[in-house]
């Protein structure tokens, strides 16, 4: 018993870290700009689409191997996508959003749902059509070797998933670097600035519009990354986003929305709950898990586990 | 007496009349014939409908090359390939709009998943379209249809035959008869249908325990609330009923990551999706090797021409489960319509369910019989089962069909 209250305890940290990674992208997006982008799932989808090609496409990362290049890979999903995200915004997204839209409350809200969910319409055909429909995944024997700690009380033993170790690694390296970047810079102080007041923050000299931009395209950016990291570990077609767009949403929606760091803490919550639960429940009703946590949540703290204590973005 | 006689008027007459009847006739005989492949071409089964459609793409290539069906005076087939989606709301809809569509259909085939199969067959039973299917599911033909064929053994047939084969093969190879099986699969219905024979009499006929049952809602996004159990309960061997090889590639990492690989546990999967050549690309041959796959049909060592053709003509690694399938239900429509003689799906249904033959399109199934029951099932159905060796499905059962010997992991 102490061996399976370990392993997915273990397994629900691990997962959970990548899934706060996946939230932290939908949480920034709407912390800074306030807009609720359907397509999140889309851009974790290119993010791992984008990890496969360079993985398979690049000589330098074929140099590096399958233990290290899968990781590197993931990583460089994030500037790629990032790119793809502000130019989503300045031809997209921005007609729908921004302070110009922002007064105009009764048409402003309405389109950014229709837009984003168009794009998501969008980016999940056109995978279709540009990726196929055959499951990829991005090839790693870490994918099924264990780092394996023990013996505990009982003689149990912890299995711990090297591809997920790693990528668990990196999601959390890449969530304090983002911190750093939103507490100690100068960017981070503008997007957060944009964020509180943007009115207030133009009278301030900061252009809200570019950092709206830079906000969505750290999002997508963000999202990507932990895309390609657990694209190391599972298979994914172009629908793979719909999976994981309501764990986001419950992750952001838990940790407290605008909070970056709720948002983090808010998808490490989802992934803990989902797989404990299974230690009581039926693995069937893993999800269902994560909605009755969430209903509690919603109903007892509707500003989420962490709106007060984290900080706003 | 006098004879009759016809008369020079009459026998013009009658030679127009006849001349025109042929005429008329080799106009309604159609230039073409319609036929539907509903199969999941997007979502988390897009693969294995992308593999019946190259098979069922070469069976119309076949059919047409030789003639196309000569009763209707050599109609070609022509094969309309619909995307049911990645839900069973969407196959129906799917099948809704093919049926509007396409109102000179005369049979189809599909939907792979049982799910789908069960959703979309409520449409084309209501259209009296013959429907051929590989679906396993029991519910499929226990509805009361009269237009639905199933080829495969149903689930319920399949895990009746495969728990005893299993049994034998591990006594044979370790001398005792196993006592423990762990049952981990997900809640569609070919595997809910694999899984009530089992629980309802087959563990206690073996004199087997279920020590572990763990059912997951698919897609899996992580196993180790499944397989860490398993790993716990020490079982003789376990039964992997997934319907997605996504699933199944994270249930086989899982397994290898705990130390108990195809190669050292016997895992036992049960469906195409286990063979497809996708699999080998996303999990490699270490982690699949000696993972045993019961299956409702396989290319026996007598089919290797057509195996070798069809690895030519797509690239394909090897002619397989969802492959052959879609190719034997064209060669049946093809024959069915051959001796129904008319473009007309009543004649169509009809011809199937008289067929009893032992040559044709049975030669694609294992046993080499084709015949329907009065649900539509498939008569003496037999199971197949395959085993990953060396990066490879290899036919180990029936003996009449195999092309390697069957490894028991110990």
């Amino acid at each position: 018993m102490l061996e399976n209250v370990l392993n997915a305890v273990a397994a629900g940290l691990i997962i959970g870290c990548l899934y706060g990674l996946m939230c932290i992208g939908l949480g920034l997006i709407f912390g800074i700009m306030k807009v609720v982008n359907f397509a999140q799932g889309e851009l974790l989808m290119l993010g791992m689409y984008v990890s496969l090609y360079l993985v398979g496409g690049f000589v330098a990362l074929g140099i590096l191997g399958p233990y290290i290049g899968p990781f590197v890979a993931a990583l460089l999903a994030g500037p790629v996508l990032f790119v793809g995200g502000a130019l989503l915004h300045r031809f997209l997204i921005s007609h729908v959003s921004g302070l110009s839209i922002a007064s105009r409350t009764e048409t402003g809200g309405f389109g950014q749902l229709i837009v984003t969910l168009g794009i998501s319409l969008i980016l999940q055909n056109g995978g279709l059509i540009v990726f196929g429909s055959t499951p990829k995944s991005v090839l790693t024997p870490l994918s099924a070797r264990a780092f394996i700690l023990g013996p505990f009380p009982g003689g149990a033993l912890l299995f711990l998933n090297q591809a997920r170790v790693y990528s668990c690694a990196v999601a959390i390296v890449v969530a304090i670097v983002l911190w750093l970047v939103m507490e100690r810079t100068r960017l981070g102080k503008s997007l957060r600035a944009a964020a509180d007041n943007p009115v207030a923050a133009t009278y301030m000299g900061i252009d809200v519009d570019r950092a709206y931009r830079i906000a969505f395209g750290l999002g997508a950016g963000i999202t990507a990354i932990a895309g390609g990291l657990m694209a190391t570990y599972l298979t994914f077609t172009p629908f793979v986003g719909l999976d994981y767009v309501i764990i986001m949403y419950s992750g952001v929606v838990l940790g407290g929305m605008g909070s970056i760091l709720g948002a983090f803490w808010g998808g490490l919550t989802v992934g803990f709950v989902q797989q404990v639960s299974a230690l009581v429940l039926p693995p069937q009703l893993q999800n269902a898990a994560i909605f009755v946590v969430f209903l509690l949540i919603v109903g007892l703290r509707p500003e989420g586990l962490f709106g007060r204590s984290a900080e706003r973005a | 007496m006098k004879t009759p006689t016809i008369g020079r008027r009459a026998a013009l007459s009658l030679g127009g009349a006849a001349a025109l009847a042929g005429a008329s006739r080799a106009v309604a005989a159609p230039a073409e014939v319609e036929i539907a492949l509903l199969v999941p071409l997007s979502g988390p089964w897009a693969e294995q409908g992308i593999l019946e459609r190259l098979g069922a793409e070469m069976a119309v290539h076949d059919v047409n090359k030789a003639g196309g069906i000569k009763s209707l005076g050599g109609a070609k087939l022509k094969l309309l390939v619909i995307d049911t989606g990645a839900t069973a709301e969407t196959a129906k809809d799917a099948a809704q709009r093919m049926l509007s569509e396409h109102p000179h259909l005369v049979g189809g085939m599909g939907c792979w998943l049982s799910t789908f199969t069960l959703a979309v067959t409520e449409v084309t039973e209501r259209a009296k379209l013959p429907w051929l299917t590989l679906s396993y599911s029991d519910a499929i033909t226990d509805r009361g249809f009269h237009y639905i064929f199933q080829t495969s053994p149903t689930a319920n047939a399949q895990a009746e035959q495969i728990v005893p084969i299993l049994m034998k093969l591990a006594q044979d190879t370790t001398g005792k008869r196993p006592t423990k099986v762990a049952i981990v699969g997900d809640n569609t219905a070919a595997s809910v249908s694999f899984l009530k024979p089992i629980k309802s009499h087959i563990l206690k006929d073996e004199k087997l325990t279920a020590v572990v049952d763990e059912i997951y809602t698919p897609p899996l996004s992580d196993a180790t609330t499944l397989v860490q159990p398993v790993r716990a309960a020490h079982p003789d061997f376990v039964l992997l009923l997934s319907t997605a090889s996504g699933d199944d590639k994270l249930l086989a990492d899982t397994f290898s990551e705990y130390g108990m690989p195809g190669s050292k546990m016997p895992l036992i999967g049960n469906g195409g999706h286990w063979v497809v050549p996708e699999l080998l690309k996303t999990t490699g041959a270490p982690i699949l090797q000696d993972i045993m796959i019961g299956l409702a049909n396989w290319p026996g060592k007598d089919l290797n021409a057509l195996s070798a053709r069809y690895e030519k003509r797509t690239g394909n690694p090897w002619f397989g489960h969802n492959e052959i399938f879609a190719y034997a239900h064209v060669q049946i429509l093809a024959w069915a319509l051959n001796k129904a003689g008319a473009a007309n799906r009543e004649k169509v249904a009809d011809a199937i369910r008289t067929m009893d033959i032992t040559d044709g399109p049975a030669i694609y199934f294992p046993g080499h019989h084709l015949q329907f029951d009065s649900k539509g099932r498939r008569v003496d159905a037999e199971l197949v089962i395959v085993q990953w060796q060396n990066g490879r499905p290899v036919t180990v059962f029936p003996e009449a069909m195999a092309v390697g010997k069957a490894v028991w992991p110990t």
